[in-house]
């Protein structure tokens, strides 16, 4: 389906633990937006569209605050959580093939030490809509309602703790060689990982997202305007943002749980993009939690749920060696979580041939974004 | 009994939860035209659209079909009462609706994914004195 959109800028704010920042969150915004302007050769007044995903930082403060040019398209999607980072990509696609507009930036901007924490919740007094089903039992977080799909799923498939392990330690051990990333220089153990509290069972301390504040941003634009730009172009094969039929429903009684929400999207990327998971070199796998992760390669069909073991183990999904790297900047348990962000710039990078973990002759780069909550989304990325 | 602070969060009913917070049943939403089940309530019928309906009680049994246990407080109040437990339940009448609920004075290590439960309902009095019944679960 290639459409008309190429990525030629991608840029991050610095990355801080959450309270770390001494900038505001629109001036990370800002600062990541400038960047990512600056490294495509564009100049601000370039810019005519914003897309993003529940973010606070609106587009008619930016655009007056950037000098950006005259603005022709802004949106956000629909849906709560991280799954909306490569929805947002594609938002961009949609609107720049369409004729829209020309050169929109994607960004994302998360303080989560100057407003509400993700890892905790309210207190709700009365309860209405779905909520009143899962908050008079305690039933209020991210890392609760993604336990209660994993444990399922390691019971249905005999997926293990170790599992769940290896994909914290490769994000950490990736973060080693990233000087970006919040976890640089302090690399983890398997044995400090199985030490480590619990949150929510099966999740231990390491097996959830830190609250970072930072933000990241790419610029995107048409095949005919990148040849001005001052990299070479990558261009987005294909995207998807939805949901099988039904997989609405709240409270977990939607037909396909456990789910992270990508068999539908898995099936409409390799559609629209003509290729397959086996014609992919590198991975970026959103990471709320680590078991979200492990359903969200089988959703997108790099392997049948009962192989999730042997797929993940012995180095498979590690850089260099590894049969598919993953998350290779240390992606949001590493790097840093910028409601994943990072991991579409992560993919980015690794098109250019600039990740601190490249991988060698990328032809196609994949970033799964927000597995775990309604609706998932992902983006390919290839050569220009 | 119950796992969490006495005054901790309560559903307050509309018209088409009402029945399933206050019957002490397990009243299931089913479709007046076409007799589609469909949990949670929503306000309308997923498959004919229909916005009419009645709450039949199915069969309290069920068997424990995932769940997770909170040891970190997502709220100060919920603080003295880590860890605990929330489990969810697959209805015996109706295997593919699930049921979110707690399983109060039952030890966390007896929980298991398999287990066959029963409902039972806890009393709670709002600050408005409304009654609520919250469906809870036990091993049998």
């Amino acid at each position: 389906m290639r459409g008309a959109a190429v990525v030629v800028g991608v840029g991050e704010s610095t990355y801080y633990k959450r309270g770390g920042a001494t900038e505001s969150e629109f001036q990370l915004a800002c600062t990541a937006i400038r960047r990512a302007v600056a490294d495509a050769g564009l100049t601000m007044a370039d810019v005519d569209g914003f897309t993003s995903y529940m973010d606070r930082n609106e587009p008619v403060r930016l655009s007056a605050a950037l000098g950006v040019g005259d603005l022709n398209f802004t949106a956000q999607t629909f849906g709560g959580g991280g799954n909306g980072a490569a929805a947002a990509v594609t938002l961009a696609d949609a609107a720049i093939s369409a004729g829209y507009a020309e050169t929109i930036v994607v960004f994302r901007a998360l303080a989560q030490g100057q407003f509400h924490r993700y890892g905790q919740a309210g207190r709700p007094r009365r309860t209405r809509g779905a909520g009143a089903f899962t908050a008079p039992y305690g039933m209020l977080s991210a890392a609760q309602t993604c336990a209660m799909q994993t444990m399922r799923y390691m019971h249905e498939h005999g997926v293990t703790q170790d599992s769940l392990a290896e994909i914290v330690l490769t994000c950490f051990e990736h973060a080693q060689r990233n000087p970006r990333a919040i976890r640089y220089g302090t690399p983890l153990t398997r044995e400090e990982y199985h030490a480590s509290r619990w949150i929510a069972e099966p999740f231990h301390l390491y097996d959830c997202c830190p609250e970072n504040d930072g933000a990241a941003a790419i610029v995107v634009t048409t095949a005919e305007r990148a040849r001005d730009c001052a990299k070479a172009p990558v261009s987005i094969v294909a995207g998807a943002h939805g949901l099988e039929h039904r997989g609405g429903v709240a409270a977990f009684s939607y037909p396909g749980f456990p789910t992270a929400y990508h068999r539908h999207v898995g099936e409409q990327l390799w559609a629209r993009a003509g290729v397959g998971p086996q014609d992919v070199q590198v991975a970026q796998f959103y990471e709320n939690f680590t078991g979200p992760v492990l359903m969200a390669i089988a959703e997108m069909g790099f392997c049948e749920p009962g192989e999730l073991n042997d797929f993940v183990a012995d180095g498979n999904i590690r850089w260099p060696n590894g049969r598919l790297p993953i998350n290779t900047a240390g992606g949001n348990l590493g790097e840093g979580y910028i409601h994943g962000f990072g991991n579409v710039v992560e993919a980015v990078r690794q098109v250019r041939g600039e990740s601190t973990c490249q991988v060698e002759n990328v032809e196609l780069s994949l970033s799964v974004s927000g597995p775990g909550y309604a609706p998932g989304s992902a983006v390919l990325f290839g050569r220009g | 009994m119950s796992v969490l602070p006495e005054d901790w969060a309560l559903p307050a009913p509309t018209a088409i939860t009402e029945a399933w917070f206050t019957s002490r049943t397990i009243a299931v939403q089913t479709c007046a035209e076409c007799g589609s089940r469909q949990h949670p309530p929503e306000e309308l019928c997923h498959r004919c659209g229909a916005m009419s309906f009645t709450y039949p009680a199915l069969s309290p049994n069920g068997t424990l079909h995932s769940y997770t246990v909170a040891h970190y407080a997502v709220n100060r109040a919920l603080a003295p009462h880590v860890p605990y437990a929330v489990v969810l339940v697959s209805l015996d009448d109706a295997p593919e609706l699930r049921v979110i609920g707690n399983m109060p004075g039952v030890p966390i290590e007896d929980i298991r994914i398999g287990m066959p439960v029963v409902a039972i309902w806890e009393e709670h009095h709002a600050d408005d004195a409304s009654v609520v019944h919250l469906p809870q679960w036990q091993p049998r």
